[in-house]
């Protein structure tokens, strides 16, 4: 079987920084935007170049803030992508937006040139909250995104959501939920608040001018959610994401059934030919990094690569249970497992495996092993044995 | 050299009164350290005294000096160690002494460890020169503290030497009252030989090193020496004299200080307070030996990771080496498996050997909360010792426990007086009387349980006194007292290492706010978990640490998987530092939990 690479791309600006964000991602420096065109486009000759014909079957556009790229530039990365890889015809192609950045004019534009997923930053409907992550947008300016993305054509559309926020109630929860669900979206993320070091969020709770965010209530939070996307027939296919049926994100699965993907741009992390690797974090270093290149790389590397790993088969084995574990519905497959390792997962993990099973977090039967229900909030503690 | 130009002593001080920059200053004067290779506190060996500005253990030294009537001296300093549970160590070099000098800072005047160290060197019947140290601070009373001393030692204030050790100042006068007061030593060169060990420390080339005093007789490098008590003969590796590295000469007669390198792998042949003679011709009666110290503390020591007793069994053994008051033996708990019952002087001892085995073997140890030794006396008429909680038999089973008490002596400023009695009858002490120093400072004498002021008795009395006030004590006598032990259970399994023995009076109060710290303390598990206290059968108090209910990582973005997995890694680390008991993580400090109780009320 062949299988197809994701391809990441990472676009490292941003207008403001948000006050939880810890991604690799800077603000005011719109002039590196055109020369890290340049450089992501050398860096994805490199790749492919390395890799001649390698079939591509989903590419992201990923942040930072996509949405500050020009649809031409959008373009010519796009356009690099199909001449140095053998990108297939029904490839998802998604980017990730905020709501305000964009207008309809723009989102035609990026899905005539074959953007065909995407992903709006929502994170609430609650304009404390907004205001809190100090986000530039309110709630109409995401359902205006939304009908604009509709309008411009764009049959699949994710919106994100943050829970477990510092003051955040159960209501306020369920209203940002309802306000969700009435756009309709056909993918939704909800990510619980994870308190990032050197974040402003972080030193704020630290230092006690915000509360921590309760675990209990983060938890009836999740289930509500659960509950209330169930009633609107999404399905939950992840443990932080669910969809319309065929509105899973195929990009994401690559990640969870732990198979390759490259990472272009800087701060980009790649999997591919048994080596995990990440790029360099500053876009000056990266656009250095890609000047006046003549020698080839050996695939996945590139002359971006910070650090890289070969991944043994043990952790090949970890990395795929604590990725495909995640996914709720198809967990792990027993079979493809063996095919994949030799191995039986039930017989090489035997003692966690009935511990789990017994509390009720993991269920098994010949032909998956997947978390369960209950599990999904829990699933840490399982991962944690399996590293 | 003439016995007559040799002087044995001592410097004697309570902590911090500047005894260790005084023996510094000595061995600059005498040029026995250069001032290139001069480094503070010289003596402190050990980086762990160094740090803490504490010595630990005794150390000799010899210094030559031409003193100001032209002839030339050898001089042994024998520092010691002020610290109150090192008391025993201190004993024992001062037997090694023919005088003392007593350093009092200028400022503090007197305190509980001066006063302890004086009665010691009276005892041992030692010359005693006062010095009034730091006399170049600015809050210093050099004269109200002469007085002071006067009062105690009956020696006039208008003679006692006034220095600062710091800059200098009067240094050279502490040599010459030396050589003038201390007399030299006596004992007779041609009796056979009689050296007592008044110290050791391990070599690993070397073996044990007997640091001795040579009382009669001489020792030649050839001789074939005997220890008296344990009756083991060796050939000397070499003996020599500290200058203060290791030198080696040949021969240390009567009235001399210095060292025997033993060969012996283990303290077990050549014990501390030995007698070092002969082979062939020996002496008949040792020297006055030592008693053996008595441990006053005892806790539990596990490795926190199962595989790594062996490793502690060798660091405790090499310890010991060092360390001869270190007791300890085997000893199983159910909930932290295989480790050690380990008795201490005190509760200062027991934090430096922890230290000690962190820092110097890299083991990571759990210890239990440090307990008594009680006497129990059963209805069968048997008397039992238990020095930890988890061996107390049955309540049914006992007539009576004797816990001990000490006598203690509070040293303060007046004004603090109602401060210490509050915090002494909490403590279940019984007061005793008051002394007067002077118009302002006394001395509180009490008696108390020695199990109420050895978990954190000295923190709360520097704490309530803004750091004025010492203490001393002095073990009384066992006494019945109405002592229950109190079970912690954890998921409805009494768990033995967090098992304490407690005034029944107390019971309730300890047992609610050890179960409010331990459900502060355990983390979150998989299903509710029960913790609660039971004094006899009884439960008396009750908390649960509800289930964990969300476990989950955030965001992974743009497929960074090492990130999450070197998440999980470490959170997996942490929790193979925790204890399983039956199905719960138990984390580390709840073993010590009971230090921490009595922090807030
Ligand atoms: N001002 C002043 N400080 C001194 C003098 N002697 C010692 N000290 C300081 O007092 C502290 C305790 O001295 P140290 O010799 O370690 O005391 P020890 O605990 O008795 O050995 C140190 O900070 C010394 O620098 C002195 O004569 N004058
Ligand atoms: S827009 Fe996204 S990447 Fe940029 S700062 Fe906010 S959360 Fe971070
Ligand atoms: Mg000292």
């Amino acid at each position: 079987m062949i299988v197809p690479l994701a391809i990441y791309l990472h676009i490292p600006f941003c207008r403001t920084k948000c006050t939880y964000c810890a991604f690799n991602t800077y603000t005011n420096m719109d002039s590196l935007i055109e020369p890290f065109v340049d450089a992501l486009i050398h860096e994805i000759r490199i790749g492919g170049e390395s890799k001649p014909g390698q079939a591509v079957g989903t590419i992201f556009f990923g942040g930072g803030t996509p949405s500050l790229l020009t649809p031409e530039q959008i373009e010519r990365i796009l356009a690099a992508i199909s001449t140095y890889f053998d990108v297939m015809l029904d490839a998802e192609v998604s980017l990730e937006a905020n709501p305000n950045d964009i207008t309809q004019e723009y989102l035609s534009e990026l899905r005539q040139k074959g953007i065909n997923r995407l992903s709006l930053g929502m994170q609430s409907a609650n304009s404390s909250e907004l205001k809190l992550f100090a986000r530039r947008h309110d709630n109409d300016q995401t359902a205006r995104a939304v009908s604009a993305a509709r309008a411009a054509g764009f049959d699949s559309l994710n919106l994100d959501l943050i829970y477990g926020v510092p003051h955040q109630t159960l209501s306020g929860w369920d209203w940002s939920l309802q306000q969700m669900l009435a756009l309709q979206p056909d993918h939704v993320s909800l990510y619980a608040l994870g308190l990032e070091d050197g974040t402003p969020m972080q030193e704020w709770v630290a230092k006690g001018r915000l509360p921590t965010p309760d675990e209990d209530l983060a938890a009836d939070m999740y289930e509500l959610a659960t509950e209330k996307l169930a009633g609107a027939a999404y399905e939950q296919y992840e443990i932080s994401n669910w969809s319309k049926p065929g509105h899973t994100c195929r990009h994401n699965l690559q990640y969870w059934r732990n198979l390759p993907y490259a990472g272009y741009g800087p701060g980009a992390h790649g999997y591919a030919d048994g080596v995990r690797y990440s790029t360099v974090l500053s876009p000056q270093r990266y656009i250095k990094a890609l000047e006046n290149v003549s020698d080839p790389s050996v695939f996945p590397h590139t002359p971006a690569t910070h650090e890289a790993v070969v991944v043994d088969r043990s952790a090949e084995i970890s990395e795929t249970l604590i990725m495909g574990l995640r996914l709720t519905q198809e967990g792990i497959n027993r079979k493809t497992f063996v095919q994949r390792f030799g191995i039986d997962l039930v017989e090489l993990h035997q003692e966690v495996i009935e511990k789990y099973v017994n509390y009720g977090l993991l269920h098994v039967d010949t032909e998956v092993v997947r978390i369960t229900q209950q599990g999904r909030l829990l699933s840490n503690m399982i991962f944690r044995e399996l590293v | 050299m003439n016995r007559d130009n040799i002087r044995n002593f001592s410097i004697i001080a309570h902590v911090d009164h500047g005894k260790s920059t005084l023996a510094d200053r000595l061995l600059q004067v005498t040029g026995t350290v250069s001032a290139r290779d001069m480094q503070e506190q010289f003596l402190d060996g050990m980086d762990l005294e160094r740090e803490r500005g504490v010595t630990i253990k005794a150390s000799a030294v010899r210094m030559n000096y031409r003193a100001k009537n032209g002839e030339d001296y050898i001089i042994n300093l024998i520092d010691t160690p002020g610290h109150v549970d090192f008391t025993y160590e201190v004993s024992r070099a001062l037997q090694a002494c023919e005088g003392a000098v007593l350093v009092v800072d200028a400022s503090q005047g007197i305190e509980a460890q001066t006063l302890s160290n004086v009665y010691l060197a009276l005892e041992q019947d030692l010359e005693i020169i006062p010095v009034i140290n730091k006399i170049d601070l600015p809050a210093a009373r050099p004269d109200d503290i002469a007085k002071e001393v006067e009062d105690l030692l009956g020696i006039s204030s208008g003679e006692m030497l006034r220095i600062s050790a710091k800059s200098g100042i009067g240094v050279q006068d502490v040599l010459e009252a030396v050589i003038e007061r201390v007399p030299p030593p006596k004992g007779d060169l041609d009796a056979p030989l009689r050296a007592l060990v008044f110290d050791s420390h391990y070599d690993s080339y070397k073996g044990v090193v007997a640091y001795i005093r040579v009382i009669d007789g001489k020792l030649n490098k050839n001789d074939v020496l005997k220890l008296m008590a344990t009756n083991a003969r060796f050939e000397p590796v070499e003996i020599g004299i500290f200058s203060p590295g290791m030198k080696v000469i040949d021969s240390l007669g009567a009235g001399e200080v210095g060292y025997v390198a033993t060969g012996f792998k283990t303290v077990r042949e050549c014990r501390v307070g030995d007698t070092l003679t002969l082979d062939v011709n020996g002496a008949q009666t040792p020297l006055p030996g030592y008693t053996q110290v008595k441990p006053m503390v005892y806790a539990g020591i596990y490795p926190t990771e199962n595989d790594d007793y062996s490793d502690l069994r060798d660091a405790l053994e090499k310890l010991q080496l060092n360390d001869a008051s270190l007791v300890y033996e085997p000893e199983t708990s159910q909930a932290l498996n295989f480790g050690f019952r380990v008795g201490f002087l005190g509760l200062f001892h027991m934090e430096i050997v922890q230290e000690r085995l962190e820092r110097e073997y890299d083991l990571d140890i759990l210890a239990t909360a440090p307990s008594v030794e009680y006497q129990v006396l059963t209805r069968t008429n048997e008397m039992l010792t238990v020095d930890s909680p988890a061996h107390l038999p049955d309540e049914g089973t006992i007539q009576e426990i004797r816990e001990p008490w000490m006598k203690i002596q509070i040293y303060t400023p007046q004004e603090y007086i109602g401060a210490i009695m509050d915090l002494v009858i909490k403590k279940h002490g019984e007061y005793v009387t008051t002394e007067y120093l002077d118009k302002s400072r006394v001395v509180l004498h009490y008696r108390i349980p020695l199990a109420e002021i050895i978990i954190d008795f000295y923190d709360r009395l520097k704490s309530v006194t803004r750091g004025y006030a010492s203490l001393d004590y002095q073990f009384d006598e066992y006494r019945p007292g109405d002592l229950v032990k109190l079970d912690i259970l954890v998921n409805e399994e009494p768990v033995d290492a967090l098992a304490l023995i407690v005034h029944r009076d107390d019971a309730y109060h300890k047992g609610q706010k050890l179960v409010s710290k331990l459900k502060e303390l355990i983390p979150r598990q998989m299903f509710v978990v029960p913790i609660q206290a039971a004094a006899g059968k009884r439960i008396i108090s009750r908390a649960n640490v509800s289930a964990m209910r969300k476990d989950v990582l955030a965001k992974c973005y743009g497929g960074d998987i090492s990130r999450k997995k070197k998440l999980l890694e470490k959170q997996k680390k942490g929790k193979k530092r925790m204890k399983m008991i039956g199905s719960v993580e138990l984390p580390q400090e709840a073993f010590m939990a009971l230090l921490s109780l009595d922090d807030d009320d």
